[in-house]
């Protein structure tokens, strides 16, 4: 039984664990590990309790990061994903890291958008083919973020992959061979609303129990195309339509799935020009119908004056009986929203600006 | 004639010694800086990594300087080397 909830946040200046017992009263945090070194992308792996981070410096190059003591300590693993030499490619950053089938599989996505995948948990790095070289990928273009590869989501053979800017590429095969599947994804930088491929998708998700229903927050907030930016498949990824309507903005970065309900989701709406909360208070907002409806929630949040950006990866949820969220903000503020995000309360006021924030329980 | 091969002192900055065993001067033969790098990747692979990425390129926030002149205002990794040259490797200035 899991006895502990560890939250890994990773920053501008380097990784920090954060840990409770299961009540999740208060969290004690460690860290900066990796110090000075952008955090992108971590991943609690519960299937045999490491942590891994990815630790990409500009001066230096990549690195991978694994704890197999909980995150009190991290060692570097014994490489990072490479592009072969005859590539053409430098890697850049790695954006997600996913575990893979077997106990010590992973996949990680990279920029310039590409997968990478490993056997040997970490230590050694193979780039999939089917979606690096693909025949778009030298025609997708870099977003405000880079050309990266942020999303990997999993299902059994399927594999679902989000590229800014390439949009959502479908595997039936397990990684074998890809398409683009944008059906209803639009776009409003290209003068086609509905590109072939080439969306800026933000983030997908799912629910593990429903893999048919998936969810993109895609990049919205376009005054002459309203809509695009929040978005369901009910049909594993080959088609989807918007279910914005009811939020303040289409505008955002995650999207997340409740634990235990695949039809209840959370977003973060902000301004398009901004990236920050309209208004300047900060709200998180749910749907318990599978985007039919949304529901703001406020409460324990700043009332005013306060400008919040959360990035694709600023938001999760824990696998609790009542489960609790957490939002990390580019202010480096850690969000804990109890009761399913009804109850807000800041848990750290003050961390680095914050890339990305992942929970697991071990 | 036996052919000369030149040797080329390497200054290693402190944060990448743990990449070559701690050195702080490294001699690598070659009679250009791009000799040098590759006969580094060969023999400190993990501490070319840190200077140069995967296409072999010099990572953008390193600097190369054979003896006190960076070598992009040289002839950037063709820069012939001489007997008693070194190459000094720092990271660039930045901040944030």
């Amino acid at each position: 039984m899991p006895e502990r909830v560890v939250l890994s946040i990773g920053t501008k200046k380097g990784l920090f664990v954060a840990e409770s017992s299961k009540p999740r009263r208060s969290f004690r945090l460690r860290g900066p590990f990796g110090p000075g070194v952008s955090v992108y992308s971590t991943l609690v792996d519960e299937r045999s309790g490491r942590l891994y981070a990815s630790s990409c410096n500009p001066f230096f190059g990549m690195k991978v990061l694994v704890s197999s003591n909980g995150g009190s300590s991290f060692k570097e693993t014994r490489s990072a994903p490479a592009f072969p030499k005859d590539d053409g490619r430098a890697l850049r950053n790695i954006w997600s890291l996913e575990p893979g089938n077997g106990r010590k599989e992973l996949w990680a996505g990279v920029e310039p958008a590409a997968l990478f995948r490993s056997d040997d948990g970490g230590d050694s790095w193979d780039k999939v083919p089917g979606i690096s070289d693909h025949d778009h990928a030298h025609k997708w273009q870099p977003g405000n973020g880079g050309l990266c590869m942020h999303t990997i989501v999993r299902d059994g053979d399927r594999v679902h992959l989000g590229i800014s800017t390439g949009g959502h590429y479908l595997s039936e095969d397990g990684g074998r061979t890809f398409s683009a599947s944008n059906r209803g994804i639009g776009a409003g930088f290209v003068p086609d609303p509905y590109p072939e491929f080439g969306q800026c998708v933000h983030k997908i998700a799912r629910h593990p129990a429903a893999p048919g229903r998936l969810y993109i927050q895609n990049h919205g907030g376009w005054a002459d195309r309203p809509g695009i930016g929040v978005l369901r498949s009910d049909d594993y990824g080959h088609s989807w339509r918007s279910i914005a309507s009811g939020l303040p903005s289409d505008f955002g970065f995650p999207i997340v799935v409740h634990p235990h309900d695949p039809d209840t989701i959370y977003v973060v709406p902000l301004e398009g020009a901004t990236r920050t909360c309209p208004g300047g208070v900060p709200a998180v907002w749910r749907s318990d119908s599978a985007g039919a409806s949304w529901k703001k929630l406020t409460k324990g949040f700043p009332k005013k004056q306060s400008y919040f950006t959360v990035l694709r990866d600023g938001l999760d949820i824990d696998e609790a009986k009542s489960p609790a969220l957490y939002l990390g903000t580019t202010t480096g503020q850690l969000w804990i929203g109890r009761d399913g995000g009804e109850q807000w309360e800041c848990q750290f006021d003050s961390l680095p600006p914050i890339n990305v924030v992942k929970v697991g329980m071990i | 004639m036996p052919q000369v091969t030149t040797t080329t002192t390497l200054h290693v900055p402190s944060m990448l010694r743990g990449t070559c065993g701690g050195m702080r001067r490294i001699e690598v033969p070659g009679a250009t800086v791009l000799e040098v790098l590759e006969q580094l990747e060969r023999l400190h692979p993990e501490l070319h990594r840190a200077i140069c990425d995967e296409t072999g390129a010099v990572r953008q926030h390193i600097g190369l300087f054979v003896n006190t002149d960076h070598v992009r205002d040289l002839a950037g990794l063709g820069t012939r080397l001489g007997s008693g040259d070194s190459i000094t490797v720092l990271p660039a200035v930045s901040g944030g």
